[in-house]
């Protein structure tokens, strides 16, 4: 499962993937392999990846290994989810306080293709912030922890 | 009713008596007419200060309407040669009936109090204009007097170069200098056209050919390289392949194309494909090939930054500094106790 995506170990790796993915959707999954809810997304991921070949290029990035951008995005919960578009990050209105980046796991594969394909024409028509498709009941809830507490 | 009256701006006939004058259609009418003579009166009010004087054109002729007197005025004041221009309309809105004119017009249309004032030009003004056209006048002298020194200069240019023209004819022996020869011809040919057109044909026609056989003969001797008959190699001549025909021991290999290669071609496939997406896209412009430094970060617009969000690197950064200080802060204390 998590060994058909492709990992990214170190910050340069993440760098280079960030430069280098042209035109498509930019999927970085933040956690831990044996995290259980990490296993659930990356099961999706892996899944609807091929079908997504066009619009997006997902990768694994184990926080552990890149603490820098583990600051940087404010990772607190993982799984974590950031999303670029041609170097530039995309902001998601899931109804969550955080729109930077999607917490958790998606309920189906189906949450997964609609949100990558949103993203991907608000991307094309020079949007930096979309509106999520996905139902609310289906977006995990979290506490958005206050900064130096 | 009252009396059938004609409203002479408005150019109908009304029964309202003294009322017409208030209406809105009348108001209206004045005011488009005013505005079409208004910038007639400014462009005198300029001249004033600066009277310009011009050569008499029949263009100067032209007349213009005065509202007020209901009279056609001439423009522009000539006398003999020159024009002062808006002379005669500055002329005639100086005057002391054209004054009572725009009064009475005033006070039977009802126009606006204030506007009146701009059609009017007060005795002192005319005086100032008379003196700015006096001094127009002397600068319009000075030019032609400049223009004519200028024509005159450039006869006397003309007849000095054909002057040169004849004694370099007269002295063919004297030109073995290649300098002189080139700047007679120099002149030559720059006088030529003004030669032709001025005057004397046969002697224009005479002078061309014996300038020309002068320098054939006299010009400086070409540089001899050497016979070039290599036996071995034939030339164009004999019929022999010309160079760039001949196969290069390098370049006998297939793997040689000429244009781009098949990478390239499939490079620009991509781009044209590139070209067809939207223009606004997010990062149409985000350069992917550029190599950036190890502390690089991408543009995130954080969760807890203050600020736009192309500053959150910034803040992201200080924040970072600040927490290494903290983390070697600490790390001495356990060192020093």
């Amino acid at each position: 499962m998590s060994f058909l995506l492709p990992k990214l170990t170190s910050k340069k790796e993440v760098d280079q993937a960030i430069k280098s993915t042209a035109e498509k959707v930019l999927v970085l999954r933040f956690g831990r392999d044996e995290d259980p809810v990490c296993l659930q997304l990356d099961d999706i991921l892996s899944k609807t990846s091929s079908d997504l070949s066009k619009m997006a290029a997902i990768y694994l990035v184990d926080v552990d290994r890149t603490p820098v951008y583990t600051h940087y995005f404010d990772i607190s919960y993982i799984p974590s989810t950031v999303f670029f578009f041609n170097g530039q990050h995309m902001k998601v209105d899931y109804g969550s306080p955080d729109h930077t980046k999607f917490v958790g796991s998606f309920k189906t594969k189906q949450d997964f293709i609609d949100l990558i394909e949103v993203i991907y024409r608000g991307a094309m028509r020079g949007k930096l912030i979309v509106q999520s498709p996905i139902d609310p009941k289906n977006i995990p809830k979290y506490d958005l922890l206050y900064q130096d507490i | 009713m009252a009396p059938a009256q004609r409203c002479p701006l408005c150019r109908q006939t009304f029964f309202c008596g003294r009322g017409h004058v208030y209406s809105r259609k009348h108001q209206r009418q004045l005011k488009a007419a005013l505005e079409r003579l208004l910038p007639q009166v400014e462009a005198a009010r300029k001249a004033v200060r600066a009277a310009q004087v011009e050569r008499y054109v029949p263009e100067h002729e032209r007349r213009c309407w005065c509202l007020c007197c209901g009279c056609e005025v001439r423009k522009h004041l000539s006398h003999g040669n020159l024009t002062v221009l808006h002379g005669g309309l500055l002329e005639h809105l100086a005057s002391p009936e054209h004054k009572k004119a725009t009064n009475r017009f005033w006070w039977e249309n009802k126009a606006e109090f204030q506007m009146k004032e701009k059609f009017l030009i007060s005795p002192q003004d005319y005086a100032r204009f008379k003196k700015s056209m006096v001094k127009g006048l002397d600068t319009y002298e000075e030019k032609e007097d400049e223009v004519i020194k200028e024509m005159a200069a450039q006869i006397r240019e003309v007849e000095h170069s054909r002057q040169e023209l004849v004694r370099s004819v007269l002295e063919p022996q004297a030109v073995a200098d290649p300098e002189d020869g080139s700047s007679a011809l120099g002149g030559w040919k720059g006088t030529n056209s003004l030669v032709a057109s001025t005057s004397q044909q046969p002697s224009s026609v005479d002078l061309p050919p014996t300038p020309e056989l002068d320098w054939m003969e006299t010009g400086q001797p070409l540089t001899f390289i050497g016979h070039q008959d290599t036996p071995g190699i034939g030339n164009i001549h004999s019929g022999a392949t010309p160079p760039w025909m001949v196969q290069d021991e390098e370049h006998s290999s297939v793997n040689q194309q000429i244009g781009p290669s098949y990478e390239e071609f499939l490079k620009e496939k991509e781009k044209q494909k590139l070209k067809k997406l939207p223009p606004d896209r997010v990062g149409a412009n985000f350069d992917h090939s550029s190599s950036t430094s190890v502390g690089w970060l991408p543009s995130f617009g954080r969760v807890w930054n203050n600020g736009r969000r192309w500053q959150s690197r910034h803040q992201f950064k200080t924040e970072a500094a600040a927490r290494n200080k903290q983390q070697s802060h600490r790390e001495k204390k356990p060192s020093v106790s």
